[in-house]
């Protein structure tokens, strides 16, 4: 789930002598190591280095984990932090009893709400949801806390390879992956007539839609709308800060007001399934949330379509847990972390949220043998193979490049 | 006899109320658009010592909304809506208040009751239920084809700026008619008669004793609508979504909701509070002198 944007520090390309200063600042001295063989990546907050598919990071510890052994701690409210209905409730309610806890869920609506709070101090939970693009800041600002993996086996033994020590986070040292989905293009084939999957350029179809205006709809955050417009030019550096590639961006989004004027909105997995809109940028997460809760009376979702593009063609994203540094339940939010990765967990949230979990066990063929998922909707279910080196992610950008892509959605929101 | 400042005491809720809500986050946004940005978390830091602002976002902020600059068309299309969403609510509201005023008699507190009607829904609601009345197969469209208006109904809901005007003119009407119907309440009935003695027409005793002697409760009306109207960014988000008719409201939404540049917000925030302040300055000016010319 994309909300909010990504951050980076105040400096885009601060000097090795700023981001020294920077890192001492943060009392973060071991990032030091990792910063000096980052010369020429371009750095983010607290001067730890962009992550990227083919550059990984691993983050600087900035205190030690806890020992393992420990008994996890009883009695009291332990808290989390999440984006609202994006955790099952009765899965929630089912770890406080196991731990004799009783449960507080906080939500937010996007992750610079998430992040501004837990900065203030405004919310303390234990455990937060966090977008990878946000784990720099995070760490800098000593915000969380890294993880013993001794109390989260499930992390081995039941997560996909490629995100048991993911790019942005190697060797998991703060979180552990949550959940898994890929933006692309949501439709109705009973509404859309092209067959939008076997298009050249299925991006295309929004500046071909001008029968359907109206019903057409873009995500509401700068970095996947005017993606959107980069992916339909064949452009897949969708972490770019080149002022030049941002701005033809804009114009192409632009160009898409008179064709379609299309509704932008975060809205898609209640209005897809309603005929309210039948063509919409999408998560994939959306659209089987969309069929799993959102189907109004009478529909079988049969004509609900969702088209990801290849690896490395489209981007495809992952959702974290993490840890907060001032918890006072360690132990148990560690637990928390290894129950989010039970399989069982993992699918009875799967079905409530409609966010794929990247669990081994959970294929797109059992899922339709189960019938959980309709074949039409084979294409919201991904592989292992989807993710890791050659895919596309939104990634951490430097704070110029960030009020950039910020500053040319504005313009493209007031209809300029 | 009461003491002097017994009466400035009964001012002090007032006072702690306005310093507590409007003076010190007012402030806080002053602060923020002269202030800075935390390197990490990219919170706003704001400047609380004015020796501290920088006004360098405010001003880069100041010439966006110059002719041919990104905020300027925004600007001209908000200022557009609202200018048409307050001419409409007076065309509406005044004769409505009119009535009430001068023609209800004993259904006057029945009328009354039904205007305040409206403020027992939330705002928030009331727009939703356009949305269900609008929808392209909602009841309106289903109307006018019935009575065979039109065959193709118009998509109200699809980046319509009649739906926008006509939104902000549902939502806000009942702010309206309500202190003008105060006003016109206000205005002492001998006069009318006077003007009536004297031989002028019921039209002629409206335009030139009536209209005039109301033309405060109208500047206070307008300026109770017209100030929200200007700031709202939800009204134009739900009924139609486009960027087509984006508002300088949802301009200030995108830059103080998230991302590294609240201090764009907060410019946006302060440049349309001058702007208002000098509508709002010229309604005192006004409201000044008509006390003066009144004041025997």
């Amino acid at each position: 789930m994309r909300a909010g944007v990504c951050e980076g520090s105040e400096v885009t390309r601060v000097s090795r002598r700023q981001a020294l200063k920077s890192l001492a600042a943060a009392g973060i001295a071991a990032a030091a190591q990792g910063l000096a063989r980052a010369d020429s990546q371009p750095l983010g907050p607290g001067g730890i280095p962009l992550a990227r598919p083919d550059r990984p990071v691993a983050l600087p510890l900035n205190a030690a984990p806890i020992p393992s052994g420990l008994p996890p701690e009883r009695g009291g409210t332990f808290k989390l932090f999440n984006y609202p209905d994006y955790i099952s409730k009765a899965m929630v309610e089912e770890f406080g009893r196991q731990h004799d806890v009783s449960m507080e869920l906080s939500i937010f609506s996007n992750m610079d709400e998430a992040v501004t709070r837990m900065a203030s101090r405004l919310v303390r939970p234990d455990v937060t949801n966090i977008s990878h693009e946000r784990l720099a800041q995070a760490v800098a600002g000593k915000l969380i806390r890294p993880l013993n993996l001794d109390y989260i086996p499930n992390l081995k033994t039941h997560i996909w390879q490629s995100l048991q020590s993911p790019f942005y986070d190697v060797g998991s040292r703060y979180t552990i992956p949550y959940v898994v989905y890929a933006t692309g293009i949501g439709w109705r084939s009973d509404k859309i007539s092209e067959d939008i999957a076997r298009m050249d350029n299925p991006w295309s179809i929004f500046w071909r839609s001008q029968r359907y205006k109206g019903y057409v709809g873009i995500l509401d955050d700068d970095r996947q709308a005017l993606s959107l417009a980069m992916l339909y030019r064949g452009f897949y550096d969708i972490n770019t800060e080149d002022p030049a590639v941002i701005e033809r961006a804009l114009v192409d989004l632009s160009a898409l007001i008179p064709i379609c004027n299309p509704k932008v909105n975060t809205t898609q997995a209640s209005t897809l399934p309603t005929g309210e809109s039948w063509l919409h940028e999408a998560d994939s997460g959306d659209i089987l949330g969309s069929y799993f809760t959102e189907r109004p009376a009478g529909y079988d979702g049969s004509s609900l379509r969702f088209w990801a593009a290849p690896k490395g063609k489209g981007p495809v994203n992952s959702d974290c847990w993490a840890i907060l540094a001032a918890t006072e339940k360690p132990v148990l939010a560690h637990l928390w972390l290894n129950y989010l990765l039970e399989p069982r967990f993992a699918y009875r949230n799967f079905l409530d949220i409609g966010y794929q979990p990247p669990q081994v066990s959970l294929t797109v063929d059992s899922l339709l043998e189960k019938k959980v998922i309709p074949e039409n909707l084979r294409t919201t279910i991904f592989t292992d193979e989807t993710f890791g080196i050659g895919s596309i992610h939104f990634s951490t950008l430097t704070s110029r490049g960030n009020a950039l892509w910020q500053k040319t959605y504005a313009r493209f929101m007031a209809g300029t | 006899m009461y003491p002097k400042w017994l009466w400035r005491v009964l001012a002090l809720p007032g006072i702690a109320w306005l310093i507590a809500l409007f003076l010190v986050p007012f402030y806080a946004v002053i602060g923020v658009a002269l202030g800075g940005v935390d390197p990490i978390f990219q919170n706003p830091v704001p400047a609380w010592n004015p020796l501290q602002w920088k006004f360098s976002s405010l001003l880069d902020t100041l010439e966006g909304f110059l002719p041919g600059h990104e905020y300027w068309r925004i600007f001209l299309r908000t200022t557009e809506y609202v200018a048409v969403a307050v001419s409409v609510c007076l065309l509406i509201g005044y004769p409505v208040a009119y009535y009430v005023s001068r023609h209800a008699r004993r259904s006057k507190p029945w009328l009354i009751a039904l205007l305040v009607l409206p403020f027992w829904i939330s705002y928030l609601m009331r727009m939703l239920a356009w949305t269900n009345l609008f929808a392209p197969a909602g009841l309106v469209n289903e109307l006018l084809e019935l009575a065979h208006v039109t065959r193709n109904p118009p998509d109200w809901l699809n980046g319509n700026p009649v739906s926008v005007i006509l939104a902000l003119v549902y939502g806000y009407i009942p702010y309206l008619i309500l202190p003008l119907l105060a006003a016109l309440d206000r205005i002492d009935q001998s006069l009318l008669d006077a003007a009536r003695d004297l031989g002028a027409s019921p039209l002629q005793t409206f335009l030139r004793v009536t209209l005039p002697l109301s033309k405060t409760g109208v500047l206070g009306a307008v300026v109770v609508i017209g100030l929200p109207m200007f700031g709202d960014y939800y009204t134009p988000n739900v009924v139609s979504g486009s960027p087509q008719t984006s508002m300088i409201g949802n301009l200030i939404d995108i830059f103080f909701h998230g991302g590294p540049q609240p201090s764009i917000g907060a410019s946006l925030t302060l440049i349309l509070t001058m702007f208002l302040a000098a509508l709002t300055a010229y309604y005192l000016f006004t409201v000044n002198r008509a006390h003066r010319e009144s004041a025997p």
